[in-house]
């Protein structure tokens, strides 16, 4: 279609930026390592000045030295494995139900102006409430707890990935969406040759806003009757006051989520470049 | 006035997220009636034992019933006990059919049957004392009169801990509010507020507060980690209270007795063990043994044989032990549900200031509350299969079956 070879151009026009990225890759790291020592000096001198005040040596947990000694404890012990897989689980659950979810309502309510003002209202209601509120109906109405934590973890990432979606419907350059028109387009057609294409590196972006979303929740979410998970180390750290693990525990958590983080990155890199 | 309170305070309540709000409370409860007309969890014959439980030592009994094999003696088909972080979880996973049976703080299920109308029955208690007051060493608390013009948390409204906690407050002339922690109290008053138990020691060595009411091994904890010390315990204040009690659904004992017999067969034997076998019920319960409970083990041989005179009687400041010849224990496992105790736990809470809608107390006619919660016909044949009661510690053997309720300060 002649609409989408005009986005294509549109479109390769990033592919020199996309270029000179990659020339700065050492320029990046360099960033990337200047960031970790500079929160690791912030943290140092932060925890220095609250955790070694005299009373609080049962505190020294959120030291970095013990964190990291906790860390090392953590990373050699299968329980942990087992855990960060269960929690990475619950995560990716939560998601994909969240994203099947979302991604239709999303392109439909962006596209269609009347749906939006119709779920305008609901869709602005609930996503203010806290997902933790749904606790009690969790487990109501879901058999297991795990089912019920996947569906808080849901109910905290549909709404970034509906707003997200929609918006990007919304910006499609009303030209294309003309011209593909004039060319005779039905909806459908609109929809999946020039809408989703167009949408997808926002569509992407809601997913890395909702993977930030799951993690918040995965904590307070792990309260429920389950043996294992991130969230349980640091409720369980927390009942017997081990910081150290606790620190550990969110320091693993947010490895794991800037990896999860990176690749979609590199998926909407590669996404961007594969367009051209 | 209550309901006024409960509106100035909801700053507080809206910075705990951890569903202790009772208004979640209620609810879920609520939810939970509808849910357990038509829900399927409590149909007979294939029932199978799901124990929910917080970690806590308060739980030690079901938790050593399972690790003892009890159950799967009694012939029941039993999963691993599952924890849940707050007694807002293990209510509502209770109610809604996740767990057929549960330990709860004894004024939990009688606000539940007689406010909300659920359809839960005392089977049991769970275990006697083990909980205290633990204060900051440097405030300079020794006795109910030094907690004037203090902040103190308790686990939860409807505890044993808030109940025992404004008693001794009345009886040393303070007068217990609940107020935001900014707003200023005069000199005979202590403010009162909810804190979820693992956030309490921490609250403690940051001077949020300046002590704290709440079961095991919290306090431990508070001594151990954190230099504190405890002000008194509190089975030291009424003894061998009760504090958990065994909660069932009361469709699941009218449709299937013969399993309930065998889930409170199981307990009542484990409690027997427990009594005799405190070091090694530490071992197992914790971390370094099979990890039922997050706690390292050193901490929960201190709430299980910690109770020395000598350290916490006569001599020592503050003096957490004033009576030395009642021989009890930190934490005690004495099934038999004394309806004296439950008789006096409704009536003190009548006088005890708690958030929410606390006038169904008053509505309740003690004496008949008391038989229509509490069904002890289980209790009373596993108690006789053990070899009677008399085999349990602190029984008056006399008239196991009676006893005086004794609260001193």
């Amino acid at each position: 279609m002649q609409s989408l070879n005009i986005s294509y151009c549109k479109l390769s026009d990033k592919k020199n930026v996309c270029i000179s990225r990659e020339r700065g890759m050492m320029y990046r790291v360099c960033y990337i390592f200047f960031a970790a020592v500079m929160f690791f000096i912030v943290w140092i001198l932060v925890a220095y000045s609250v955790f070694t005040r005299p009373g609080y040596e049962q505190f020294s947990g959120f030291l970095p030295i013990p964190t990291l000694k906790a860390l090392y404890r953590l990373l050699r012990d299968s329980d942990f494995w087992l855990s960060a897989f269960a929690s990475l689980r619950r995560v990716f659950v939560g998601i994909s139900i969240a994203f099947l979810i979302g991604l239709p309502s999303g392109l439909l309510i962006g596209f269609y102006e009347r749906l939006k003002l119709a779920t305008y209202t609901p869709i602005q209601f609930l996503r203010m409430i806290s997902p933790l509120s749904w606790m009690p109906i969790a487990l109501l109405v879901f058999e297991s707890f795990e089912s019920a934590i996947w569906f808080l973890i849901t109910m905290a990432t549909v709404w970034p990935i509906i707003l997200n979606t929609a918006h990007s419907v919304s910006q499609v350059n009303p030209r294309w969406i003309d011209m593909a028109k004039n060319q005779g387009a039905n909806d459908y057609q609109l929809l999946t040759q020039v809408v989703i294409p167009a949408s997808i590196p926002y569509i992407l972006t809601s997913l890395r806003l909702a993977l930030g979303v799951a993690w918040i929740v995965l904590v307070p979410a792990e309260f429920l009757g389950i043996s294992n998970g991130l969230g349980y180390i640091i409720n369980d750290a927390r009942d017997t006051m081990e910081y150290n693990r606790l620190m550990a525990a969110v320091i693993a958590i947010g490895i794991v989520g800037f990896m999860l983080d990176a690749m979609i990155e590199l998926f909407q890199k590669l996404v961007s470049r594969g367009a051209v | 006035m209550i309901m006024l309170i409960f509106h100035k305070n909801k700053g507080i309540k809206c910075s705990m997220n951890t569903a202790i709000s009772r208004r979640n409370f209620l609810k879920t409860a609520a939810l939970g009636l509808t849910a357990l007309s038509s829900k399927k969890a409590f149909s007979a014959n294939t029932e199978t034992l799901r124990i929910g439980y917080l970690p806590i030592t308060d739980a030690a009994p079901l938790l050593i019933a399972h690790a003892n094999g009890y159950y799967q003696e009694e012939g029941l088909k039993v999963e691993k006990p599952i924890s849940v972080r707050t007694w807002s979880n293990l209510s509502e996973a209770f109610l809604t059919g996740k767990f057929n049976v549960v330990h709860f703080l004894l004024p939990i299920p009688i606000w539940m049957r007689f406010n909300t109308k659920a359809p839960v029955k005392v089977l049991a208690w769970d275990h006697t004392n083990g909980s205290a007051i633990t204060v900051r060493a440097d405030a300079g608390i020794n006795s109910f009169a030094d907690l004037k013009g203090r902040q103190i948390a308790v686990p939860y409204w409807y505890s044993m801990h808030n109940v025992i906690l404004q008693m001794g407050l009345r009886k040393a002339g303070l007068k217990p509010v609940i107020r935001p922690q900014t707003s200023p109290l005069k000199d005979n008053e202590s403010n009162i507020f909810v804190l979820p138990p693992p956030d309490m020691p921490v609250a403690l060595t940051g001077k949020k507060i300046d002590g704290y009411i709440v079961a095991e091994p919290f306090n431990a904890i508070g001594e151990m980690k954190i230099s504190a010390k405890i002000m008194r315990f509190s089975g030291d204040i009424w003894k061998n209270h009760p504090c958990c009690v065994i909660v069932m659904n009361e469709s699941l004992i009218r449709s299937d007795p013969v399993f309930v017999q065998k889930v409170v067969n199981s307990i009542v034997r484990a409690q027997l063990w427990l009594s005799h076998n405190r070091a090694a019920a530490a071992k197992i319960l914790s971390r370094n043994g099979k990890g039922y409970l997050p706690t390292e083990e050193e901490v929960l041989q201190r709430v299980f044989t910690g109770y020395e005179i000598s350290k916490y009687g006569p001599g020592a400041s503050p003096q957490a032990i004033r009576h030395p010849d009642w021989n009890i224990a930190r934490i005690g496992f004495q099934p038999y549900p004394y309806p004296s105790a439950t008789r006096f736990i409704i009536n003190e809470m009548r006088q005890t200031l708690m958030e929410g809608d606390t006038a169904f107390l008053n509505k309740l006619d003690i004496d008949s509350a008391a038989k229509e919660l509490v069904d002890d016909r289980f209790v009373k044949q596993a108690i006789s299969a053990v070899g009677g009661l008399e085999k349990f510690e602190s029984v008056n053997i006399e008239q196991p079956w009676d006893r005086e309720e004794i609260i001193e300060f």
